[in-house]
């Protein structure tokens, strides 16, 4: 089956594990995995960064198809874990405050049309 | 950040602006002691007015928001009645107390209605319906609507007041620094994202936590610092302070350092919020924005005093708030506002701009709880603020001389 948009068949193996509802999600992911499994996350997105933003470039939000809304939400998942590899090399923000301590009263929606 | 060669460093001499200010240790008690916690609670809380919300969070007729204010623990209710007209009440029903409207937001089509006994409210506040009238023994319901809590706007921010007869108006409240600030386009950040935190320390610690940028190189070394000290700026030092009655600004310096391979899409592909000043501003920065007109600035601190402070730029800003809650408790409170993406790919840049700055806010909280277990056990009785930390000893200044007018006011 195919799970993101033609072009990013080598991101599909990531798509069970990095598409994921809401930033919160997205940050109990990464606080949840070994700097190994994110880098390799990010080794393969990385390259495709620009392609993929130059596909949802062509959306509004709320307009994606399925797929697109996938590929949207792997790139999400990067912002989240880019710190964990660039910054810290660690899941963690280093002798960081417990993100675990942060509670979300508001996040912006992924896929819904902004004014 | 700005690609400029060869800025030049700040300098030293920020303090000696405000002679009036001092220059020697400053006493820790302040941080501690539960007496005059107690007594900022009356002098300096009770008397202070408490962002709460944009009015875009009611943007039609029956729109609402509710709000518990933290450090008073009063449950408020926010919606626009049929007229346009926002209102702010306790949400506290007339019946017995139950709260009137339990969501944390949404759309009322006319009537709030109490989910203990069904009495019903209008988005006026207007007692509409009063379950089995007949058994009230004839209680007159004009005089049973919500009440009203003192709420005023400033740039499309609701502001409340937690006692019924305001200390001031929020104009005087918010004095020359809101005159300043007001006509940034405040409004044009419609998304925004918001988390709080309870941190096991003295509410000033959490308002001085973003207030110096002299750690920036040391506590942030990977994150905020390459653009804060690229160029010769290697102790992050500040453009400049103004201090204006008990409010004040720091003007941060940055210049661009080569950013981070996904900082990099966010920022030159996903039109990312980050600090990016662009030369076509489609507004002008009113006076007390950007106040040294630096090619160098990315940045303001805007504090009003006490304890709400906008982080700002060109395009975002975030707004921290702290509650006290205890000598040694508060909680943190941050808005992260950035402006409405234009495309599926802009939402990476709002998504990376949140990131950034929580993980940087994770950095900065960091220190809180140790410092307060120092405090808390006379480990340390002094602080010695460097000279760009002036808007610390200014905080401490306001705080002591608040508190010495308020010993003189008892004292009759
Ligand atoms: S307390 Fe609200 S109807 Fe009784
Ligand atoms: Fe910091």
């Amino acid at each position: 089956m195919q799970n993101l948009p033609a072009g990013f068949e080598t991101l599909e193996k990531f798509a069970d594990g990095w598409v994921l509802p809401d930033a919160v999600a997205r940050m109990t992911r990464r606080q949840g995995s070994s700097i190994e499994e994110i880098r390799g996350f990010y080794d393969a997105m990385l390259p495709q960064g620009e392609a993929a933003l130059a596909y949802l470039r062509q959306y509004p939000l709320g307009a994606l198809p399925p797929e697109g809304e996938r590929l949207l939400k792997l790139m999400l998942a990067l912002a989240e874990i880019a710190p964990a590899v660039e910054w810290y090399n660690g899941p963690q923000v280093t002798d960081g405050f417990p993100v675990q301590r942060i509670h979300y009263l508001r996040q912006i929606p992924d896929n819904i049309a902004q004014a | 950040m700005n690609k400029i060669s060869n800025p030049p460093v700040p300098g030293i001499g920020l303090t000696a602006k405000y002679p009036e200010i001092g220059t020697g240790p400053v006493d820790t008690a302040i941080y501690h002691d539960p007496a005059i916690f107690a007594k900022e609670m009356e002098a300096i809380f009770k008397r202070s007015w408490y962002m709460i919300g944009r009015v875009e969070q009611v943007q039609k007729p029956g729109d609402f928001f509710t709000y518990e204010l933290p450090s008073f623990r009063q449950a408020i209710l926010v919606c626009r009645d049929r007229d346009g007209t926002v209102n702010a009440f306790h949400n506290v029903c007339t019946h017995r107390g139950n709260l009137v409207e339990h969501r944390a937001s949404g759309h009322c089509n006319g009537l709030f209605t109490c989910r203990f006994h069904g009495w019903s409210f209008d988005l006026r506040g207007r007692l509409a319906g009063m379950r089995d009238e007949e058994g009230f023994f004839g209680a007159d319901k004009s005089r049973l609507g919500l009440k009203k809590i003192p709420m005023d706007i400033w740039e499309g921010f609701i502001f409340v007041s937690p006692v019924d007869e305001p200390y001031q108006t929020l104009t005087e409240f918010l004095g020359e620094q809101g005159v300043d600030t007001a006509g940034y386009p405040w409004g044009a950040c419609t998304q925004s994202y918001q988390f709080e935190t309870e941190i096991g320390c003295n509410w000033k610690l959490a308002v001085d936590s973003p207030s110096e940028v002299y750690h920036i190189p040391v506590l942030h070394p990977n994150s905020a610092a390459p653009t804060m000290t690229a160029s010769g700026n290697p102790h992050g030092r500040l453009l400049g302070v103004e201090l204006k009655g008990p409010h004040r600004t720091n003007s941060h310096y940055s210049v661009l350092a080569e950013p981070k391979p996904v900082q990099k899409l966010a920022y030159v592909h996903a039109q990312a919020a980050q600090n990016v000043v662009q030369q076509d501003l489609e507004y002008e920065f009113p006076k007390g924005i950007n106040p040294t007109r630096s090619p160098w600035w990315t940045v303001d601190l805007i504090t009003f005093f006490p304890a709400l402070s906008f982080t700002l730029s060109a395009h975002m800003y975030t707004a921290h708030q702290v509650w006290p809650l205890a000598a040694n408790r508060c909680l943190y409170q941050q808005r992260v506002f950035v402006r409405p993406a234009q495309n599926a790919a802009q939402r990476f840049g709002q998504e990376n701009t949140m990131v950034e700055f929580r993980d940087v806010v994770m950095e900065d909280l960091s220190t809180l709880e140790r410092i307060q277990r120092a405090l808390d056990t006379g480990q340390i009785k002094q602080f010695h603020y460097h000279d760009h930390e002036l808007a610390l000893r200014h905080q401490h200044k306001a705080v002591t001389d608040i508190l010495a007018l308020y010993d003189r006011e008892q004292a009759g």
